[in-house]
């Protein structure tokens, strides 16, 4: 049947009647058009309905009958207009109803709380409601009133208050510190809707908050804790996950939490089995499933054993499923295959590659995010890096495509899935520099956004890891020593440490290759000389070093450049950053820099004799004598190596 | 690096007893980094011939904290292969954290496992020890030489029915100080003991060169 077009006289002009039977009427005629009926919101939205509402709520006497008569209807239709339409509690709230809603949650007519209570509630669950300041003395008794109400429309509120508002960990201290968690425990024992609300109230004050988790788990000597545990029962599906969401916040906060493995093993079991629900439960259950196993190779292990990955699996073979849904599957199966090889194995074994591969072109971000995250995490196989599983055009090509992707976490995804798919242990990396890919890479070396930039050098240095004389000229061509240089000198500082393992892996292999350092007069090692002297990070400086110490592997002129860059005076100056790094509490940074005068005092060289001389003379080779009974294994051999090249020339 | 097949059935091997985390792994040393390079021959010499392989070896990635290990092995002038044979190989430390001396699977009992360990001269002060708990008590983090057990996976570039096996598995001692490795060839169904041995490479250069890569 065709819906009747509201016509804006005969409704808005019945909304403000002084009569208050048509006032009435009309409210209840828009109460009853928009239930449910999201066209009909927005319709009237545009009308100037929700003004015209407010206005009657605003007018309307809580005392008289006709008036709390009013109150009920004008703000269950105001609750209405709010509920999972965004524009509504934009109009809501732009026609100035929300403070008379809070008003009426202290007048004496129950039903009137009550409405304005249920209304309160739509509005909070959207994003745009205002945020509630808990830092506030009198919000906070404001708050703790509705917690402690009898009235299960007021504790809701409560509850959802505490979803929307609270974000920060002062935040969740201030709630904790006054009693917030003790008044939420009381929902447990509530109806459906008190239970969840006060679930999901609780875990958002415990999310990464240790010292909340320690005082909940404390709660009623555990018995808080325990009715959650058995809330995972529950036989409502939503009930069950807001639970195990609880939990999982309670478990991430410390590993001395929820230790025992039948608690671990029954979580994963359950948010497997949550899964098969067929709406949002089921779409969130992939979400908590990740944060239950990231980062932990127990819980991963568990989820290998409960055949976890078989389960996703079967899911993604569904056609039918949404974007939400893809999204937060292929972020569990990333999760799930961050650590372990046996999930690593039994993934490419099922061929899952096959779907996450048709995803990578997906038409939401989300989804294509997700995929790449999921091929990154899959792809630190050793085993099957080298077997070349990954370096094919199937996965190559799209991957490249999302390098220009319009989304940046796509872009910085997909960087994340080269960076490990381009270390494939062969010289030539044809498939990649056939479809552009060195271009892109490159192009992304330049960009604003700094992860653009990091992940992009990160590619680029694991490309040329191993790569040919042939390979690693294409990349340095198209990128240009000036461009290394100023990665080197980067603002970030997890860009120069790229930039110098690059410069690493470009000087590694034949002794050409030595010459890439060499190249626009010498501008690399200049940049890499002034890194080694004012970084203050070892990581950056640990990779300069075996820069140098690669160049100074090459010929008699790449040593005597390094020899320059080491003592740049003839005489005497500051001490050289050898010397300085020689001394380091780093043992990583000393075995650097012993190899580096292992290099420069290589015996089979001509300049050896002379290079030994100056090392000497800068007291460089008294410290080599030192370190030959340094306490870390790596740097005492190396030293030792080196004393016995310098020793071979003759010993002072 | 692969052997000639001898057609028989060889048992799954048995699962390495797991050895309590609790000590420390083995001091890390730059020979034996991802991306370094191994050179030298396999000793292949039977009854009827004296014959040896070259050989070349690349590590691909090592994890000191797991134990693990892995790289190729590629066998340059095989008789009966038209092209140099690449395998790929995943190695297991001898920490006494992961694992111990005694192998527990691939057919080796720990009498095999003391016979091939004691061949290597570097083993000798560890042998008492060994022979009462497999070295599980032992503090390996100081040594100056890394024992390991290295197993061919898969053929890299043959198919399997090159009339090669990669059945058996690897003894082998690290040099931290030279880099240099020595190994030895295990299977029950090829000729005992054939040695490997290898020495650190650097392509042509005047020193040692080390490159990386990092996994996201």
């Amino acid at each position: 049947m065709p819906a009747s077009r509201p016509s804006s006289d005969q409704i808005l002009h019945r909304l403000s009647s002084s009569e208050y039977e048509i006032k009435l009427k009309a409210i209840r005629e828009v109460k009853n058009q928009i239930i449910g009926n999201r066209t009909k919101k927005l319709s009237y939205i545009k009308l100037g309905v929700v003004p015209a509402v407010a206005d009657a709520l605003a007018e309307a006497n809580a005392d008289s009958d006709n008036g709390a008569n009013l109150i009920v209807q004008s703000t269950a239709v105001i609750g209405s207009f709010a509920c999972g339409v965004d524009e509504g509690v934009r109009a809501v709230l732009d026609a100035g109803a929300f403070p008379h809603l809070i008003r009426l949650l202290s007048v004496a007519d129950e039903k009137v709380v009550d409405a304005a209570a249920r209304s309160l509630r739509m509005i909070y669950q959207s994003k745009l409601a205002p945020k509630f300041e808990f830092n506030k003395e009198e919000n906070m008794d404001f708050l703790l009133s509705l917690l402690r109400s009898e009235n299960e429309n007021l504790t809701g509120l409560g509850a959802g208050i505490v979803i929307h508002s609270c974000e920060t960990r002062d935040e969740q201290n201030i709630l904790c510190h006054a009693g917030s968690l003790e008044k939420l425990v009381g929902g447990l024992d509530g109806s459906m809707s008190q239970r969840d609300a006060s679930l999901e109230s609780i875990a958002t004050i415990l999310k990464n908050n240790p010292g909340a988790v320690s005082k909940f788990v404390e709660l009623q000597n555990g018995r808080a804790l325990r009715s959650v545990i058995e809330l995972t029962r529950d036989r409502f599906s939503r009930t069950r996950l807001l639970a195990c969401l609880c939990l999982i916040c309670i478990k991430n906060s410390s590993s001395c939490f929820l230790q025992d493995i039948a608690i671990k093993t029954k979580l994963i079991y359950i948010l497997l089995e949550l899964l098969d629900d067929s709406g949002q439960v089921g779409e969130e259950a992939s979400f908590a499933f990740s944060s239950l196993v990231a980062g932990k190779e127990d819980l991963q292990k568990l989820a290998f054993e409960a055949n976890a990955i078989d389960k996703f699996y079967n899911h993604l073979q569904n056609p039918e499923l949404n974007s939400k849904r893809l999204e937060g599957i292929f972020l569990a199966l990333g999760d799930l295959c961050s650590k372990l090889e046996c999930c690593r194995s039994r993934f490419m074994s099922l061929q899952v590659l096959n779907l996450l591969i048709n995803a990578l072109t997906h038409d939401e971000a989300n989804v294509r995010t997700a995929a790449c995250i999921c091929l990154k995490t899959v792809s630190r196989s050793i085993k099957n890096l080298s077997a070349g599983y990954f370096m094919n055009e199937r996965i190559v090509i799209p991957l490249v495509r999302l390098l220009s992707d319009l989304c940046t976490s796509v872009q910085v995804a997909a960087l994340g899935a080269i960076s490990n798919i381009v270390v494939d242990f062969t010289p030539n990396k044809s498939t990649i520099i056939q479809c552009g890919g060195i271009k892109e890479l490159v192009h992304l070396t330049k960009s604003m956004d700094s992860s653009l930039r990091l992940n992009a050098v990160w590619s680029l240095r694991n490309m040329i890891f191993l790569a040919d004389k042939m390979c690693k000229e294409a990349i340095f061509m198209e990128l240009t020593a000036s461009s290394v240089a100023t990665l080197i000198c980067d603002p970030e500082p997890s860009v120069q440490e790229q930039a110098l393992a690059l410069v690493r892996n470009f000087v590694d292999g034949c002794m050409d290759c030595v010459e890439f350092a060499f190249a626009e007069n010498g501008i690399i090692l200049d940049a890499v000389g002034r890194q080694l002297k004012k970084s203050p990070r070892i990581e950056i400086i640990i990779q300069g070093m075996y820069a140098v110490s690669n160049i100074a592997s090459g010929n008699e002129f790449h040593k005597e450049a390094i020899m320059q860059m080491i003592f740049p005076q003839a005489e005497s100056g500051p001490q050289s950053f050898l010397s300085q790094y020689l001394q380091s509490n780093d043992s990583r940074l000393r075995t650097s820099a012993a190899w580096i005068i292992v290099n420069l005092t290589a015996p089979a060289s001509p300049g050896a004799f002379g290079r030994i001389a100056k090392l000497r003379n800068f007291g460089l080779v008294a410290q080599i004598k030192r370190m030959a009974s340094d306490p870390c294994m790596d740097v005492k051999l190396r030293a030792r190596v080196a004393l016995g090249q310098i020793i071979s020339f003759g010993d002072s | 690096m692969p052997v000639r097949v001898v057609l028989e059935n060889t048992p799954t091997p048995s699962h390495v007893s797991a050895v309590t985390p609790r000590r420390r792994s083995v001091q890390s040393c730059t020979l034996l980094c991802a991306g370094q390079a191994f050179s030298g021959t396999q000793n292949v010499s039977s009854l009827q011939k004296d014959e040896a392989w070259r050989v070349n070896v690349r590590l691909q990635g090592c994890d000191l904290e797991h134990g693990y290990l892995c790289g190729t092995m590629e066998a340059l002038n095989v008789p009966m292969a038209d092209t140099p044979v690449v395998t790929f190989w995943e190695g297991e430390i001898v920490d006494a954290r992961n694992y111990t001396f005694f192998t527990g699977k691939w057919e080796a009992a720990p009498e095999d496992d003391i016979r091939h360990w004691t061949k290597f001269t570097s083993f000798s002060p560890l042998l008492s020890q060994v022979e009462v708990d497999g070295g599980k008590s032992m503090d390996l983090s100081n040594y100056p030489y890394i024992f390991m057990r290295w197993k061919e996976q898969y053929f890299v570039n043959v198919g399997t029915d090159c009339g090669l096996t990669i059945a058996g598995f690897y003894y082998v001692c690290f040099s931290c100080s030279d880099g240099s490795i020595s190994g030895f060839y295990y299977d029950p169904n090829s000729s005992p003991f054939q040695k490997l041995e290898l020495k650190a490479t650097n392509d042509g250069r005047s020193g040692f060169s080390f490159s990386s890569y990092e996994l996201q």
